[in-house]
């Protein structure tokens, strides 16, 4: 048992273990042969370039007095990072905002209320969910270029509730068929309309759904990146997973320098993964249990 | 269809209440809007496009073409190629999956100390961005300095550094450890479920009847597990198929369009190549095959697994 837990623990986190390893190595350490696995002269100088970037010009004398945030293998480019996380997180949070407006009325509404296609809604939702995401590309393209939202968050929000509303809808939809009918009855009894049943009694017993609909919309918007990378191209829009990208795909740039972006993008996540582990579970099983 | 007041009658016949029926569109009037715009209008949309010569290298000329996009697409060798490696990755990586899955989930459904924290850092691969996943990868497999290597070297698997992405034979097996390192853990989460709903008593009784672990095994648990893996090969299927980032970031299709899948195809095609109308005809054939292979999965498996 003991075995085959470390078994586990080594293949689940050495990859990000060597991650962030790499992402507190300087230039020179981290072209060691063999690699150094823990670095000998642990150094914060990667992070500083990242969180420096802004107030600095890279230019040829800083690059050769080897500043940390100019100079080195630093691209001029590092100075949109921060600001890309932050294009994340608005449009992460105005994800989660429209798939709780749109979601928890629909979910209740397929689950507790008797109506005329009722059945034909549940399909309907199930067959958006399998629409591939590159399969909305082209359309999209055209479609926002139309508008004028090419290179603007907005596109980005409206696009990822084509990803995220169908899982958030199956998750609630699950939760509140689980949730006993008679608390409708009695809410109906009591005059509640079908709107105030919803708010006043579900809605507070269904925050465990809730929660792991905040967090799975927020993951999936954070972490998209093929409709990113069609719709951003100025750092006005680019998200983090773009910005982090377009290091990845420079020869030139150092793989400290990479590491410490790749740390920096994986924190978030990890960390509310972590934390709301329990709501995930079962958020997870719910969800694709049903679907 | 003349309504009287609360006289709706439902599929099963059984009354609906007309407050129902007008509260439940109301209730559901959000969620079809949004969805008639992000999802209906553009698959339809789409169709519409992919009759059309579309090319953004040449956008006033936009000729109305029929289904030649298509006909050029099934004459297109790439488009086979990139079919049969499509093909090939989902099939390691679902394979692969499903095995690591098992076993991982067999460790979970155990009880020993530790077990919490276990399942809790069973997280950090979900979580993780494809696109940090993409990079880490790149960096493991680096061949001048990466941990591939040094480990392989250390250890004397190999007397010299060896390329990795680099090499045509070796690409796609590659970009499939990063992307079933990344899904496993989803994998194992339904699995266990699966495990959890076994009831106890089922193994107590195959003890008495003298069953050894292996039987157990095979008679109880695999079986049972029917459903979770049904669930866990058409995700993993659709997942594996559309997959693009990985590939996007590790080898942009190469290297010699080894690792050029149906995917990257489609990206080449509209994003590269700047031809919507073949790129939309792309695009919607792999919407139908995804389409068709749920349905057919969820058919034919539902049946037999």
């Amino acid at each position: 048992m003991f075995f085959s837990s470390i078994i586990f623990l080594v293949y689940v986190l050495a990859p990000v273990a060597w991650l962030l390893s790499s992402s507190f190595q300087g230039e020179a350490e981290i072209t060691s042969r063999p690699p150094h696995w823990i670095p000998h002269q642990p150094t914060l100088e990667n992070f500083e370039a990242i969180f420096q970037a802004r107030e600095k010009k890279v230019t040829y004398e800083t690059r050769r007095a080897g500043d940390p945030a100019t100079g080195g293998y630093i691209p001029s480019t590092a100075r949109n990072l921060i600001p890309s996380m932050w294009n994340s997180l608005v449009v992460a949070v105005a994800v989660v905002i429209l798939n709780l407006v749109v979601g928890v009325p629909a979910a209740y509404a397929m689950a507790k209320i008797r109506f005329i296609g009722r059945s034909t809604s549940i399909y309907f939702m199930l067959t958006t969910r399998v629409i591939p995401d590159i399969a909305l590309v082209v359309p999209f393209f055209l479609f926002i270029r139309t508008f004028g939202l090419l290179d603007h968050l907005g596109s980005l929000v409206i696009t990822y509730l084509a990803i995220t509303v169908p899982f958030s809808i199956f998750i609630l939809v699950s939760y509140f068929e689980s949730l006993p009918d008679e608390l409708d009855k009695a809410a109906r009894v009591d005059g509640c309309s079908r709107l105030q049943t919803l708010t006043r009694v579900y809605v507070p017993l269904a925050m465990p759904a809730l929660v792991a609909v905040v967090l799975f919309t927020f993951l999936s918007s954070w972490n998209e990146f093929l409709l990113a990378l069609m719709f951003t191209q100025t750092p006005a829009s680019q998200t983090m997973p773009i910005v982090v990208a377009s290091f990845a795909s420079d020869f030139t740039i150092s793989f400290a320098f990479i590491n410490a972006a790749g740390v920096l993008a994986v924190i978030p996540p990890v960390l509310m993964a972590i934390i709301f582990e329990r709501y995930i579970v079962s958020g997870l099983t719910a969800g694709a249990v049903k679907g | 269809m003349s309504i009287r007041a609360g006289a709706l009658r439902g599929v099963f016949g059984a009354p609906v209440s007309r407050y129902d029926q007008a509260s439940a569109m109301w209730l559901l009037a959000p969620m079809l809007g949004v969805l008639l715009v992000v999802a209906v209008f553009p698959v339809l949309y789409s169709f519409w496009i992919s009759l059309f010569d579309l090319r953004l290298t040449r956008p006033h000329r936009v000729p109305f073409v029929w289904f030649e996009n298509y006909q050029e697409i099934f004459q297109d060798e790439l488009f086979w190629q990139s079919v049969w490696r499509t093909t090939s990755f989902t099939l390691i990586c679902v394979a692969a999956i499903m095995v690591i899955a098992l076993a991982m989930a067999l460790l979970l459904n155990e009880e020993f100390r530790g077990r919490r924290f276990l399942s809790a850092m069973l997280l950090v691969p979900w979580a993780i961005p494809y696109v940090a996943n993409g990079l880490m990868w790149k960096w493991i497999y680096d061949s001048g300095y990466g941990a591939l290597n040094g480990l392989l070297f250390q250890l004397d698997f190999i007397d010299k550094y060896m390329v990795w992405l680099g090499d045509q034979h070796k690409t796609l097996w590659l970009i499939a450890n990063a992307f079933i390192w990344k899904e496993v853990p989803l994998a194992t989460i339904l699995v266990l479920v699966g495990l959890k709903s076994i009831p106890a008593d089922l193994y107590s009784a195959a003890r008495v009847d003298g069953a050894n672990t292996w039987r157990r095994f095979v008679h109880i648990t695999l079986p049972a597990l029917r459903p979770s893996f049904m669930l866990v090969v058409i995700y993993e299927t659709m997942m594996a198929i559309r997959h693009f980032d990985l590939f996007f970031i590790l080898t942009e299709g190469g290297p010699a369009e080894a690792s050029h899948v149906l995917a990257w195809h489609v990206y080449v095609e509209t994003f590269r190549k700047l031809s919507f109308g073949t790129g939309s005809a792309l695009a919607y054939i792999m919407a139908l095959v995804t389409f068709f292979l749920a349905f057919w999965l969820i058919r034919t498996l539902g049946r037999k697994l």
